[in-house]
């Protein structure tokens, strides 16, 4: 098997993967489908949104069932550190 | 026009000047000039052949008129090159014309459409003209005065009119010349009916017309000299109008009456040249038109102007009261000609015609529309491209192309067939282009079979690709050295370069496999249940960790890769099937490692730990022969306290477990558990079951396993299934001695391992609670049910010893149902759920106290009568 870096990503296919995204979001979920702009399908996620309120850190959560991530955003892709 | 080539040298060059305004001044001026010669010599002459035009009969008339309206518009075309007499107008004292240009542009559309027409005209048109032509030559003189060019031409055309002025035709020399043009004349009226009628439809005129008005041209020039000479230049101006330089029609389309007549010259110039106008089919018409001309140019390439000519000239530029009057009421609008001829000239008329013009306007448009890429592709290219696309579309493996359609299609049709595709394909393509090239040349029979063969063709081509491309995939080091397959498109990409890996050959491995049966069997025979080949070397806290556990069988990455091959035989194998293939399954049973003995923890296990891995086993399970089977729920009962699933649900190991590890659970129960029951229920025999037992009880650390769910679940189902197997008399055959006492062995080896344990089965209250809450059961209970029938079949397989041990050390779990129970039956209560979960509790325990004969029910244990 070739280990292009899509390839390692389909390991992770029906598994927890962690997205970090531009603008400081984060997504967890269970990788459904990516191609190869990184477009990416995650179901039962997480989505974790950092923002500065006057100065203060605040971070929002949010849940969907099936989220499409556009490759664009895609910063990086791993597996969640175990909680 | 080519027939006469004469004065080309002379021509030529002023036809090629520039276009526009020039080109335009110099139509007039050469056809003031040519016309003026030409009144000279020709008009004098016909006057004098023929006496006064007016009074000329029909047919004289109609050939003079003709004659005189062809000179005119050949002189125009012809004579274009007259940028002399142009220049000299600019020059010279031309008195009244300051609107020479736009008279001379005039002049210009004019004439192209009178040489079309004056073809055409036919013997209407000559009476008429000929009254006016009269006047008109009266009047010429102003105009040429005010032109006035000094060129030869201009000369002649002024001393043409003035003679006219005259009265006299007084050039005999050109005279002479003409009378061959006479019988000339006389043959041209036979072909012009022809022309007219060609020239009207429009663009296409049949080619058999220009032999006749060659017939008409021909018989001129050998007559006359002067019109060989004069005659050369004119052929070049056709060929140049016809064919090439667009320079002479541009100036024309432009002017909106002109129309007409660019759509017959832009026909032409597709067309190929081609130097015989009896060969080109749309060109022929203008050249007919001007080879009847050039008769007269010739003549008048000194001075060839036709009356009309003048005509032309006086109305557009010259204010004439008189002609416009005349010209209107002599010409009728129902002559073709004049109707056309009308709204260039006359305001009154153009009106009229606004509407057929825009007519052909629109039609010209369309046919320049359809002609402007018309036999850019020959049909060798349409077809080759048809294939192609075809080929496109075509697949051989429709289910890996197209797969939810042909899944729509099965479920549709129940069509499976993938022959059917090809044929749904070449239909409606037949079907769609069928309709339309036989629809609408009524050519259907013909465009099928063509299309037909053509998808035979495609389909073909289709079929032979892919298998190049397979041919290529073998030779893995092709693409090292440079080679690439030509077949390569977005669905054959580029191969990456392969290097061919050599597997690692595991001879020893598959003839130990071979063995593992026997393995088995024999420690069946010597019921050495002590002799653990493996005993769970593995403590318990190691297989807890899912990494160590993962690290151990080769890796997380390893196993995920693993599950990806996996997954990708299982799609293979199943498009084989599909295909009608024999499936073979030997990739797919190399990827799931069962035999592989080179790791702690057996690859197949940690796959197991994976939803996905998990998910995939039925599939797999299609494709695996019995004994592969019997070797995978070896391999799995073996290494059970490796199974990440075992852990999870073990209430010692995770005693809060998350939501996630309990959909793990049930994912696991609800897939692989049914597998296993479904195998043990119909393929496996007694002796396989034991096999399994042992080999739980032989590597496992079977007092932990029965702390999950999961391990107590599959313990209970090899014991249930085993005793059921044992009492099944109808099986027909009976189980051996040796087999009963093998039996008794495991069992009791396995009661061992339980014995002082047995309470352990049951979770603690936490973690019933702390499951309940987490996964949402509609239940406020957690359900024990599995317990008490793994306790059931325990007593079931066991002696009488075994069962009174078995109650001694549950009894304390039995009473503390029983009393949940009771709780619920508060008389006060009369809730039906609350009534439910009291059944169920006596239920779950009655399936225990059952197989002991006894039955708990309203608080009490008594003997089931």
């Amino acid at each position: 098997m070739s280990d292009t870096p899509l390839d390692l990503l389909k390991l992770n296919l029906d598994e927890q993967v962690y997205v970090k995204l531009r603008d400081a979001r984060e997504l967890i979920g269970t990788l459904q489908a990516f191609d190869s702009h990184c477009n990416i399908v995650l179901s039962d996620s997480k989505e974790i949104i950092y923002e500065l309120v006057d100065g203060d850190l605040k971070t929002t959560e949010r849940f969907s069932e099936m989220i499409f991530v556009r490759g664009g955003l895609v910063a990086l892709v791993t597996t969640p550190e175990d909680d | 026009m080519s027939f006469f080539g004469l004065d080309a040298t002379g021509r030529k060059p002023r036809e090629r000047r520039p276009q526009g305004e020039e080109e335009s001044l110099d139509f007039e001026d050469s056809y003031q000039g040519l016309g003026d010669h030409a009144l000279e010599e020709d008009d004098l002459l016909n006057d004098e052949t023929f006496g006064t035009a007016a009074d000329l009969g029909a047919d004289f008339d109609f050939g003079y008129g003709k004659g005189g309206l062809d000179a005119g518009a050949d002189a125009g075309k012809g004579s274009a090159p007259a940028p002399v007499s142009y220049a000299a107008i600019a020059n010279a004292k031309l008195n009244g014309q300051t609107n020479s240009k736009p008279g001379f542009e005039q002049s210009l559309d004019m004439q192209p459409m009178e040489s079309l027409w004056g073809n055409s005209d036919g013997l209407q048109q000559v009476p008429q003209q000929v009254p006016q032509q009269g006047p008109q030559q009266f009047q010429a003189p102003p105009q040429v005065h005010q032109q006035g060019a000094p060129n030869k031409e201009g000369m002649s055309m002024q001393t043409l009119e003035r003679q006219q002025q005259m009265g006299i035709a007084p050039q005999p020399g050109f005279y002479g010349m003409q009378p061959p043009q006479g019988p000339g004349y006389g043959f041209m009226p036979q072909g012009f009916p022809q022309g007219q009628f060609q020239q009207f439809p429009g663009q296409n005129v049949p080619p058999v017309m220009p032999n006749q008005f060659g017939n008409g041209g021909f018989p001129n020039q050998p007559v006359n000299p002067q019109e060989a000479f004069q005659q050369m230049p004119p052929v070049m101006y056709n060929q140049a109008q016809g064919n090439g330089p667009p320079h002479m029609q541009h100036p024309q389309v432009a002017v909106p009456p002109m129309h007409n007549q660019p759509s017959v010259q832009q026909h032409p110039r597709q067309l190929p040249p081609q130097p015989l106008p009896q060969q080109q089919q749309q060109s022929q018409p203008q050249q007919q038109q001007q080879m009847f001309h050039q008769p007269h140019s010739a003549e008048t390439n000194i001075a060839p102007q036709s009356t009309r000519g003048t005509q032309q000239f006086e109305h557009t530029n010259s204010p004439m009261p008189l002609q416009p009057k005349l010209e209107q009421i002599p010409t009728p609008p129902h002559t073709p000609r004049d109707y056309r001829r009308g709204p260039r000239r006359f305001g009154p008329q153009d009106a009229l015609t606004d509407d057929e013009l825009r007519r052909l306007q629109v039609r010209q448009s369309k046919v320049d529309k359809i002609l402007r890429h018309s036999g850019v592709m020959t049909p060798r290219d349409k077809d080759f491209i048809t294939r192609y696309q075809l080929s496109q579309i075509v697949t051989d493996d429709p289910y890996n192309e197209d797969f939810y359609f042909q899944v729509y299609k099965i479920i549709q049709r129940g069509v499976t067939a993938s022959e059917s595709n090809k044929d749904s394909i070449a239909k409606a393509y037949l079907e769609h282009s069928g309709h339309r090239l036989g629809g609408r040349y009524k050519r259907t029979d013909v465009a099928l079979q063509r299309m037909q063969s053509q998808v035979e063709k495609a389909v073909t081509v289709a079929k032979e690709r892919p298998q190049k491309s397979k041919g290529g995939l073998d030779s893995a080091k092709e693409g090292v050295l440079g080679k690439i397959s030509a077949t390569r498109n977005s669905k054959a990409p580029r191969k990456q370069l392969q290097i061919p890996t050599h597997k690692e050959d595991s001879p020893s491995l598959s003839s130990q496999s071979s063995s593992a049966l026997d393995e088995v069997s024999e420690s069946l025979q010597g019921v050495d249940i002590n002799a653990k080949r493996r005993r769970s070397s593995y403590a318990l806290s190691s297989s807890v960790d899912q990494r160590s556990v993962l690290t151990r069988s080769g890796g997380r990455k390893f196993i995920l890769s693993l599950i990806e091959t996996v997954y990708e035989e299982v799609l293979e194998l199943e498009a084989q099937l599909r295909s009608g293939q024999q499936p073979d399954s030997t990739k797919l049973w190399e990827a799931l490692h069962i035999e592989e003995h080179g790791f702690d923890v057996s690859p197949f296990i940690s796959i197991l730990s994976f939803d996905k891995g998990i998910k995939i086993i039925p599939r797999i399970m299609n494709f695996l022969s019995r004994e592969e089977k019997i070797k995978l729920f070896t391999c799995f009962f073996r290494e059970l306290s490796h199974l990440n699933v075992i852990v999870i649900s073990s209430y010692k190991i995770s005693p809060l477990p998350t939501k996630d590890q309990l959909k793990k659970v049930e994912l696991f129960q609800s897939v692989f558990l049914k597998i296993i029951v479904s195998f043990l229920s119909s393929s496996a025999e007694f002796l396989e079951v034991m096999s399994l037992l042992i080999n739980v009880i032989q590597n496992n650390n079977v007092s932990f396993i029965t702390t999950s769910r999961i391990g107590l679940n599959l313990i209970t189902v090899l014991i249930s299934r085993a005793a059921l197997m044992k009492q099944d008399v109808s099986r027909g055959k009976l189980l051996s001695s040796v087999e009963v006492s093998t039996w008794s062995e495991v069992y009791d080896r396995l009661f061992t391992s339980l014995e002082t344990k047995l309470t352990a089965i049951f979770p603690t209250t936490e973690y019933m609670q702390h499951a309940v809450s987490v996964y949402d059961q509609d239940s406020s209970q957690y359900d024990q049910s599995y317990i008490w029938q793994f306790l059931a079949s325990l007593a079931l397989s066991g002696k009488l010893n075994h069962q009174r041990i078995l109650i001694d050390e549950v009894r304390d779990e039995i009473f503390e149902v029983i009393s949940k129970a009771e709780e619920l039956n508060s008389p006060s209560q009369q809730d039906p759920k609350l009534t439910y979960q009291r059944n169920k509790y006596y239920q779950d325990l009655n399936l225990f106290l059952n197989v002991m004969g006894l039955v708990a029910r309203d608080g009490e244990i008594t003997e089931l009568k």
